[in-house]
């Protein structure tokens, strides 16, 4: 199968895979899949997971909002944060989400962003399942 | 003439100074590579997140966005970046006399001031200007994380209409031996809107959504950038301070040596003087 580039860039650091098949994303509304010579174009990502073929692997990173950018030589994805499922600290995660939901329920006014901080924490987890 | 004593009190208390200025530019020189190193990794995302909102934002509509919206200038904010600590030159010096002179320029009554760094909280205290919030306390672990918190709180005194533009007093890292301080429009956004040809290209889910999305990023990574050229600068800073300093005491040690050998001499020939004398007497 045709592979292609795949570069997640993050304001702290930039994970580059150079084999990749096939990359699926968190689109705002819904998962879309990436393979080779995909139509270019730029494409919101929300919290969530991204699932990618690395060299016949699977490999699944935990992302928070962004973007993508496809081009004909490489897809781009532009996003906040950034873990490899390998690196998430699964009790780490767990107390995070626990934290969040503390704070769910105190916030009133910002609620916005406790459901922020409560959602990226959930999905940390579930990413971390892999 | 001070007496021996004194002088190798003074010689072991500038030699003891000596180590600590050794040991701070040090410190301040590992602290430097650090956040120059960070400062590169954040330009992939800053530089890429510019030009797709630069390609798009000449094709929607300002009225889109609060962040976008061009308001007649009544009030407006500043926001000052400074060190916690001291110790470092004339680093924050430099950035408060440029600050309060825009500020002063503007009228006193009319800013509103959010201040990052100790330095810049007491300066703006002591001459009682309106302070809205000011970060402290957050440099020696920086995180991604205290750039959005700090971020989130300016932009919302933006977007609540409280001011009309938001301007940024920082230094910029130029390179290890200059540091540039600059002020900054902030908000409302400035784009050139430099159309880099418009591409048959897919938006999803389309233009709005994404400026929309994308511009809070935007200023999330831009606040970050200013945390670290600010931070980058501080430690460069410090760390000439305190190598003037090192070399400063090296002098002032050479200079007690002689001191204290001459001291040294003038004691001896005294004392010689005053044996031969004594001699003298009892042969006499």
């Amino acid at each position: 199968m045709k592979s292609f580039p795949l570069e997640i860039v993050t304001p702290t650091r930039k994970i580059e895979e150079s084999e990749v098949t096939y990359a699926r994303c968190p689109g705002l509304d819904g998962e879309f899949g990436i393979m080779a010579n995909h139509r270019e174009g730029i494409i919101a990502l929300a919290i969530g997971e991204v699932k990618a073929t690395i060299s016949g692997k699977e490999e699944y990173f935990a992302i928070s909002g962004g973007f993508a950018e496809i081009t004909k030589e490489k897809v781009q994805l532009l996003v906040e944060t950034a873990e490899p499922s390998t690196e998430i600290d699964s009790t780490r995660a767990e107390e995070a989400l626990e934290r969040a939901k503390e704070r769910f329920s105190e916030a009133e006014k910002d609620e916005d962003r406790a459901k922020e901080s409560q959602e990226r924490a959930r999905n940390r987890l579930k990413v971390s399942s892999h | 003439m001070a007496n021996l004593k004194d002088i190798r009190d003074r010689i072991k208390s500038v030699t003891s100074i000596q180590k600590v200025t050794k040991a701070m530019k040090m410190v301040a020189a590992a602290k430097m590579r650090r956040a120059q190193e960070r400062m590169e990794q954040a330009r992939p995302y800053s530089r890429s997140l510019k030009d797709v909102i630069n390609n798009l934002l000449p094709e929607v509509d300002r009225d889109l966005l609060p962040l976008l919206e061009v308001r007649e200038v009544n009030r407006v904010a500043y926001v000052v970046v400074t060190s916690d600590r001291g110790f470092a030159g004339a680093f924050n010096t430099n950035i408060l006399k440029i600050a309060q002179a825009e500020i002063d320029a503007i009228g006193k009554d009319t800013v509103d001031l959010f201040c990052i760094g100790k330095k810049a909280r007491d300066h703006f205290k002591r001459r009682e200007y309106t302070i809205i919030d000011s970060h402290l306390d957050f440099w020696n672990d920086l995180s991604f994380s205290d750039a959005m918190t700090i971020g989130d709180g300016i932009i919302g005194h933006f977007t609540s209409r409280i001011v009309d533009e938001i301007h940024v007093v920082y230094d910029e890292f130029v390179n290890v031996a200059t540091q540039e301080t600059i002020s900054e429009l902030l908000l409302p956004l400035v784009f050139d809107g430099s159309e880099s040809g418009s591409k048959d290209r897919l938006y999803e889910p389309s233009k709005d959504v994404l400026v929309k999305s994308l511009v809070p990023r935007h200023l999330n990574v831009q606040m970050w950038k200013y945390l670290l050229e600010s931070y980058a600068s501080e430690q460069a800073a410090r760390m000439l301070a305190m190598e003037n300093a090192t070399s400063n005491a090296e002098d002032m040690i050479k200079d007690l040596t002689l001191e204290f050998n001459k001291a040294r001499q003038a004691a001896i020939t005294t004392e010689m003087l005053e044996i031969v004398s004594g001699a003298e007497a009892l042969s006499g």
